[in-house]
């Protein structure tokens, strides 16, 4: 399944939300996860999609360690990234109602 | 939008962040280990696990690349981000960004017009090929105490150099000649050089028409041609294209013109030869030297100017070694009473624009000052407007907006402002080059020539940047460390305040100081320019001069009977007092040097003293006064028994002795003695600033050519005309050479003084100006934002005079603090203008008296009308308000 353009970002944003600070490997295996491996992402994928959620500041990234000593970059959401992700969350409920509005009626 | 985006993403890879693409590829490689690591947790050997962890990423350069696009893609958002809100909120106060501009502009657009001169006289190559491989070739002697470049050499010695050295790829000689030119019915003087055949192959120079003079053309009986400059192909013979059939008459003779040169090529100038005729501005004919054989072989007086272009790879060292080889031997052939003669070669683009280098570097100097003073000004109204705009940051920042992100912000607004004002500079810039003409000294080369190149734009353009730089990093430093939530916390823009007005004052001390240093060097100019126009030069300035040469059509029996009927022709006329003549004019670049001894006296071999020919009634026309003895008679004969000795002359050489009646020699045997019989003042000969230097006066009563001097109650303009025409109802053939009045040669010879000065004062000026409204603006800003506390010291009691001397206090604090610092820089930096004084040490107390006197008046007017405001605050107003 392709991801719908756009929707990464809050994808991102809701995960750190959940889990806190993660680093690139973290996030990627949580969308995995929960999408139960239906999203067929090349890890590599979310990195434009990182580099322009900080470069908005709406992560502020990091360096740290995991828990087996490996040294990796963390990502934590910031005030603005709450604010966007409040935003965003509300523009995708719109936007998913208004299409499943229409698919309904279609059936 | 989206490819062109993508091409900008692409730019600004080349200059990608390194920090960030370090920062990624260790992210990648943690990335992968995390998932190697867990691919191992799930049983894998290590390399299956590399391999799977690969799978799962994908490709990494593919993801490195994305990153890097993204990163790319959200600079030229914010770039553009920027600019919109910049340009938005600029057009929103339009009175801050006027001024911002304008202050800008007039230091971009000093610097610009500064440089493109520098870039017209200095870094623009001469039109001469490889101009750096082209030397001057002088054979000095060391017995006549003089400067090497008065000694051209000989032509027998050139001939033999030209034979026997090395190190040249062309030689050539020329001779710099001023000839009577025949234009319709009447005849003006025309600047020739006289050149060897291989003077255009040593230039590189070719005709745009035509073709140029070659040895052949150098064969007597084969030199009757002539090659025309493009301004005299314009100006007399209308750009015709049939110019090649055209004939030129010079002194008389005829000349075929067999080409036109281009543009650019006017050698020599007035201003390439040391010891150039002053009657030359640029040339107009070449024709060939043509020398005779006898010429040719003439080791002792014929000689002319010789230079000649390196080959490749041979530096001016070993020119000159084997030239001093070689003349070693030539030496040995000269005529036995004087040997000695070395060689010297000189680089011609340094003996060309060296004069000029370090008055030019100076100016630039000085811009930069100005520039410096803008970009201050600049500072501190960004300073004041960031400290209104407080509130506006502090919301950005609150919506996540980082430092960097502020500090760009800003920038970019101070970049449109620069270019903005480098724009407006560029316009300045061209209306100065319009003026400059007028400003023209005449002897820095190719003034005329400034443009504004590329060159020139591609430095407004970095100069603006710069600038930009400059005014912009310390508004948005002081603005990025100031906790902006917390200042909005609070909502008061006091403290603020507080903390950038020091760092404005500061800006304002330094920008005085730099007032100062300007103020100073162009006081010291001023006086020295004062010094110079106020010199006596010894004779009347009403004088009317000119310079009148025969053609080779007179005979010398006819020459000296020209001259005896023009002489009593224009004393004839209405008006005219006294005429008279003389071989060597003051001031007008030519002087005769001879040996000479003088009776009772210890005299050195090789002792030189100027020598002039002079009618009888010279000395009265150029209103020298008599000092002892008496002047030339019309009995006196000219046969050196008399002689006239100036002021310098009687000092020097009669030094406890009555000099009427000593006697002096002039032959080279010493063997006829004149005497001595009058004294009469001195006069500045070779220029205002060289002190006069020991004079003979001889009677030429057989004047045959060179200057008259006519003195005369008529306007210098009638008179003019009326010697015109009085020549040519003698010989309508003959010109009337630089006539005009000794002053106005006077003012000729302090022109570039006149020109150096008054670009000094103006730029001093602007810098003063410049300076003032920033410490208006300053004051006139620190007033508004303390109207709580003078409202609070006014109901406390204090008087309005208090209140204006508040202002006035702080005023005088930092001009003076300025002055002070000013004053000690300029103590040191005036080293650099010594060599340009004169008459006047560096550290002038008058200088610095007017200085301190300029900057305290102006200052202390452009601290009252915010004095009197703060002092015109109602308190309860005051008190209501904030």
């Amino acid at each position: 399944m392709q991801i719908l353009q756009g929707t990464l970002d809050l994808m991102i944003l809701r995960t750190l939300t959940t889990m806190g600070p993660q680093h690139a490997y973290g996030i990627a295996s949580r969308l995995q996860q929960v999408s139960e491996d239906a999203l067929n992402l090349n890890q590599g994928t979310i990195y434009p999609a990182l580099v322009r959620i900080e470069q908005r500041g709406w992560t502020h990234g990091s360096w740290g360690k995991t828990e087996n000593g490996r040294e990796a970059k963390y990502y934590a959401i910031t005030r603005a990234g709450l604010k966007a992700l409040d935003k965003e969350t509300e523009r995708w409920r719109q936007m998913s109602g208004v299409v499943e509005k229409l698919l309904a009626e279609e059936q | 939008m989206a490819h062109l985006s993508r091409i900008f993403a692409k730019l600004r890879n080349l200059v990608a962040n390194k920090r960030a693409e370090e920062d990624l590829a260790r992210e990648v490689a943690s990335h992968l280990t995390l998932l190697v690591d867990e691919f191992e947790r799930r049983g894998m050997s290590p390399e299956e696990a590399r391999l799977a962890a690969r799978c799962a990423y994908g490709s990494v350069e593919q993801a490195k690349q994305a990153h890097r696009d993204e990163r790319s893609l959200l600079w030229i958002q914010q770039t553009m981000q920027d600019l919109h809100y910049g340009l938005r909120t600029l057009s929103r106060s339009p009175g801050f960004t006027i001024t911002a501009v304008l202050t800008l502009a007039l230091g971009i657009g000093a610097c610009t017009a500064i440089f493109s001169l520098v870039n017209a006289v200095l870094i623009r190559s001469l039109p001469y090929g490889d101009a750096g491989r082209l030397v001057y070739l002088y054979t000095p002697n060391p017995q006549f105490n003089l400067p090497a470049e008065v000694f051209g050499p000989a032509y027998s010695d050139f001939y033999d150099l030209k034979k026997e050295s090395i190190s040249f790829q062309d030689m050539a000689a020329f001779d710099e000649s001023v000839f009577s030119l025949a234009t319709q019915g009447s005849a003006e003087r025309a600047s020739t050089a006289r050149v060897d055949g291989d003077f255009f192959s040593t230039f590189l120079a070719s005709p745009q028409l035509g073709r140029a003079i070659t040895p052949s053309d150098n064969q007597v009986g084969h030199e009757k041609v002539a090659l025309i400059s493009h301004a005299l192909w314009q100006s007399m013979f209308a750009s015709s294209a049939n110019i090649l059939n055209r004939t030129l008459l010079l002194d008389g003779k005829t000349y075929q013109i067999i080409g036109v040169m281009p543009q650019g090529f006017e050698y020599p100038h007035y201003s390439d030869l040391p010891y150039g005729n002053a009657q030359y501005k640029t040339t107009q004919i070449w024709i060939p030297l043509a020398l005779t054989p006898h010429q040719m072989d003439d080791r002792d007086s014929a000689s002319g100017n010789a230079v000649a272009r390196l080959k490749p790879g041979v530096s001016i060292a070993q020119a000159q070694a084997e030239m001093s080889t070689l003349m070693a031997r030539l030496d040995k052939l000269h005529d036995a009473r004087v040997h000695g003669w070395g060689a010297k070669v000189e680089n011609f683009v340094d003996s060309t624009v060296g004069h000029v280098r370090s008055l030019l570097w100076l100016l630039l100097g000085a811009v930069s000052i100005v520039l410096l003073i803008a970009c201050g000004n600049a500072a501190n109204l960004l300073l004041a407007r960031a400290a209104s705009r407080m509130r506006e940051l502090g919301v950005r920042v609150a919506l996540g907006a980082g430092r960097s992100r502020i500090i760009r912000q800003l920038l970019t607004e101070s970049l449109i402002i620069g270019l903005v004002a480098g724009g407006v500079g560029i316009c300045l810039a061209d209306v100065f080059l319009r003026v400059l003409p007028h400003l023209n000294p005449g002897n820095i080369p190719r003034l005329n020539e400034a443009t504004l190149d590329t060159r020139v734009l591609f430095f407004t353009v970095a100069v603006s940047v710069l600038t930009s730089v400059l005014t912009g990093i310390l508004p948005a430093l002081a603005v990025s460390r100031i906790n902006l939530i917390d200042f909005l916390a609070t909502s008061s823009s006091r403290s603020v305040a507080g903390a950038h007005t020091r760092v404005q004052s500061t800006l304002i001390v330094v920008e005085s100081a730099l007032v100062v240093v300007l103020l100073a060097g162009a006081g010291l100019f001023i006086r020295s320019y004062i010094n110079v126009v106020s010199v006596d030069t010894g004779f009347s300035q009403s004088t009317v001069a000119m310079n009148i040469e025969l053609d080779a059509r007179y005979s010398q029996l006819h020459g000296v009977e020209f001259f005896h009927n023009l002489f009593a022709r224009v004393e004839a006329l209405p008006g005219v007092q006294t005429v008279g003549g003389i071989s060597n004019l003051p001031l007008s670049n030519s002087e005769d040097l001879r040996e000479f001894e003088v009776d009772g006296y210890p005299n050195q071999k090789g002792q030189l003293v100027e020598s002039c020919g002079v009618t009888p009634r010279y000395v009265s026309a150029m209103g020298i006064p008599l000092v002892a003895g008496r002047l030339f008679t019309q009995e006196d004969k000219s046969d050196q028994s008399v002689a006239i000795v100036n002021e310098s002359f009687a000092k020097r050489y009669f030094a406890n002795r009555n000099p009427i009646g000593g006697r002096v020699s002039r032959e080279n045997d010493h063997t006829r003695w004149s005497t001595i019989v009058g004294v009469i003042g001195d006069v500045r000969d070779s220029a205002l600033e060289k002190a006069p230097e020991p004079q003979i006066y001889e009677l030429d009563g057989d004047f045959e050519g060179g200057y008259i001097a006519v003195r005369s109650t008529l306007p210098a303009k009638s008179l003019e005309a009326t010697i015109r025409s009085t020549l040519h109802s003698i010989d309508p053939s003959i010109a009337v050479g630089d006539i005009q009045t000794m002053a106005d040669l006077e003012s000729e010879a302090s022109a570039q003084r006149r020109f150096q000065t008054s670009l000094l004062s103006v730029f001093a000026g602007i810098a003063l100006f410049l300076a003032l409204v920033g410490l208006h603006g300053l004051m006139a800003y620190s007033v508004s934002h303390r109207t709580r506390e003078v409202g609070i010291r006014m109901a406390l009691g204090a008087q309005r005079t208090d209140v204006m001397l508040l202002v006035l206090k702080k005023a005088a604090l930092l001009l003076a603090l300025g002055l002070v610092s000013g004053l000690v820089a300029s103590w040191f930096a005036t080293r650099a203008i010594q060599a340009f004084l004169f008459g006047v040490g560096r550290h002038d107390p008058i200088t610095i008296l007017s200085v301190c006197a300029l900057l305290a008046v102006f200052g202390l007017i452009a601290a009252i009308v915010p004095a009197r405001r703060a002092a015109s605050v109602d308190p309860m107003q005051a008190l209501r308000t904030e």
